[in-house]
């Protein structure tokens, strides 16, 4: 039996993506995982009941049983909502990075800023 | 007609963006009124012919899109616009309600009424993200550094945390075909294989659990409540609202699986252990806001207690909680945003003499603490009378008075603000109306307790019969905690040098993941070797 199908891959994506996130101090590494772990999430969605000789639910022939449409489309959303993440992620960290020249992760309260007003 | 709730704040809120603020400002009133009272309708609707179904594009119930109804999301949806309304009138005169903040603001309103209604596992992960995306953008309104910092690592804990809940989905998909959460739930029964559904459970579990905040995934928490540049309001709609939407999607999943999972006695156990940590935490801050986030860790932890409880009086009892803590976390923030203006610090030490200052915000604060710690008449002990009347195991029972003597004991540290001298200095700018907001949720404390049977009955339909001579034993056991919280902290707590190096520990952003992934652990551990 093969056990190398996008079910099993989009799982083991995902958990290298979060292994990432675990260890990484880097800010940049982190989104960079995040967007693993994301594409994990894609890979899993887009196989989960698949079946081959299935044809896209396009027009109205009927020659074969069509694919099952709603992941796919689930998918695009999901895709869309990961760059403006990514997006939203990076701007924030570059504007830290400009503004206080900060680029990893720090236990720190004065590197973080706190004012040590209490 | 439900997608109103969603949308209406959204457009509104656009609108008010783009046009000039004279114009924007009587808008939001106007809308904000006009959106309770069809909250209210609606509210009335639900009660009188059971719950609203809204699909979209008109396909059959269960493959739609839909957003759904019933005594429980209405009640929220009513609670969640009734409260914004305090916010914005709190507001309307503070420096930072330009249209920035405005949008914002009413986006999120929808986005969390979003959340309440939703009855669709993949619009659910699309609110969360989003909403998450918008609080972040709050929490940073200042653009100070320590703010950035904390809204940073809320938005990746998150997000992070979110992407949970999408895997979980998918898994529930592959096995069921469907989406929807009361489809799902009407099909679980028919599944062979209940061990298929450990995984998802998990997945979707973290996810809420990290939006609960419950015991080791509070950590972000107190950063995204508790950022010292963020309005009090905006802290606010975080502890008193925002988080609920975890709460109540913590309802729901567990709801959803329950004909094959039952976790309570586990969730029990983790909603204690949270209190009890909310507590420790709580004690060994100075900042008040912190203190006032770590204070929403433990009452969270009560609620979910409530929840597991398996009692239905308890579980009301817990829903009841939810709205009072809405009620006192709310005024408690806004009156810590007051009084931050005022004396120009925000350590609990520095701070004496609010009601001899500030009287209108030292009576709304001495509501709140009263409210919280659950003294007589007020909402607090209507709700915990609940909670602990879900249970006859002494036991359980003696836990509970353990999470409430934690609670009176944290707030006697805060109500030492209340009296004293206060240092001579210039008295600052009075802010009438938002005292008087303040003033008067602190007072709705008050009134939603003397009238608790008759809400509870109103509200969930609960034949709550209060014992007199029980009430009253409740009430002699809670000045006699009073008491016992007061020597406790003079004689042992005070400046306890302990106790604040517990306060100031924190985890790094990677701890932080690193412990959902030991909690995703140890749940599959539990539920494998339970099934």
């Amino acid at each position: 039996m093969n056990f190398i199908f996008g079910e099993v891959a989009g799982i083991l994506i995902f958990f290298i993506g979060l292994c990432g996130l675990m260890i990484k101090k880097s800010i940049v590494k982190t989104i960079m995982a995040l967007t693993v772990m994301e594409s994990g999430i894609i890979l899993f969605y887009i196989t989960i009941n698949y079946t081959p000789d299935t044809i896209p639910p396009i027009g109205q022939a009927q020659e074969a049983a069509f694919a099952d449409p709603v992941p796919a489309a689930l998918m695009i959303t999901a895709i869309v909502i990961g760059i403006g993440i990514t997006a939203i992620g990076l701007t924030m960290f570059m504007h830290y990075k400009q503004e206080h020249g900060i680029t990893h992760w720090t236990r720190d309260r004065n590197q973080q800023g706190s004012e040590r007003k209490c | 007609m439900l997608g109103i709730f969603v949308l209406a704040p959204i457009l509104i809120g656009t609108i008010a963006y783009i046009i000039r603020d004279t114009w924007a400002k009587p808008l939001l009133f106007l809308f904000q009124f006009s959106y309770v009272a069809f909250a209210f309708s609606q509210f009335l609707s639900v009660k009188a012919n059971g719950p609203i179904i809204w699909n979209t594009g008109g396909y059959t119930d269960g493959l739609a899109l839909s957003l759904f109804a019933d005594s429980l999301s209405i009640f929220m949806v009513l609670m969640t616009s009734f409260i914004y309304l305090a916010f914005l009138i709190f507001a309307v005169n503070a420096d930072y309600f330009h249209s920035k903040f405005y949008f914002m603001f009413l986006v999120l309103e929808g986005l969390i009424m979003g959340l309440f209604l939703s009855s669709d596992l993949f619009n659910i992960f699309v609110f969360s993200e989003v909403s998450t995306v918008v609080v972040s953008i709050l929490i940073m309104l200042n653009k100070e550094k320590q703010a950035i910092y904390d809204g940073m690592i809320y938005f990746f804990v998150n997000v992070i945390g979110s992407s949970f809940l999408l895997f979980g989905a998918g898994m529930i998909y592959r096995t069921f075909g469907l989406l929807d959460i009361r489809a799902v739930s009407a099909a679980m029964p028919m599944l062979e294989e209940p061990q298929a559904m450990i995984l998802p459970y998990a997945m979707m579990i973290v996810t809420v659990s990290n939006k609960t905040a419950v015991m080791p995934l509070f950590s972000w928490l107190p950063k995204a409540h508790g950022t010292p540049s963020a309005p009090p309001v905006i802290s606010a709609v975080l502890s008193g609202l925002y988080i609920k939407s975890g709460v109540y999607l913590f309802i729901r999943f567990n709801q959803m699986f329950a004909p094959v999972i039952d976790m309570q006695s586990f969730f029990f156990w983790v909603g204690f252990f949270t209190s009890v940590m909310g507590v420790i935490m709580a004690l060994g801050q100075r900042d008040i806001k912190l203190f006032l986030a770590y204070s929403t860790v433990s009452q969270v932890g009560l609620i979910v207690v409530g929840l597991s409880m398996g009692s239905n009086v308890a579980y009301w009892g817990a829903v009841y909680h939810i709205f009072n803590h809405a009620l006192f976390k709310s005024t408690l923030f806004l009156t810590s945003g007051l009084i931050e203006k005022e004396y120009k610090t925000r350590n609990i030490h520095e701070i004496r003499g609010l009601f001899r200052r500030m009287p209108w915000v030292g009576a709304a604060t001495a509501f709140a603490v009263l409210g919280i710690t659950g003294a007589p008449f007020f909402n607090g002990s209507i709700s915990k009378y609940m909670i602990a009347n879900g249970t006859k195991d002494a036991g359980i029972t003696l836990l509970l008075n353990i999470i409430n003597l934690g609670t009176i004991l944290s707030y006697v540290k805060y109500s030492a603000m209340l009296f004293g001298k206060s240092r001579e200095e210039q008295p600052g700018k009075p802010e009438r109306i938002a005292a008087a907001t303040a003033f008067v949720l602190g007072v709705i404390s008050l009134f939603t307790g003397l009238f608790g049977e008759f809400l509870t009955e109103f509200f969930f339909g609960i034949e709550l019969q209060v014992d007199t001579a029980e009430y009253i034993k409740k009430s002699l056991v809670y000045v006699f905690m009073l008491v016992a919280g007061v020597a406790f902290y003079k004689g042992l707590l005070k400046r306890d040098r302990i106790l604040e190096r517990i306060g100031t520990t924190e985890l790094t952003f990677n701890g932080i993941i690193t412990v959902m992934t030991g909690y995703f652990i140890t749940i599959l551990v539990f539920l494998s070797s339970v099934l």
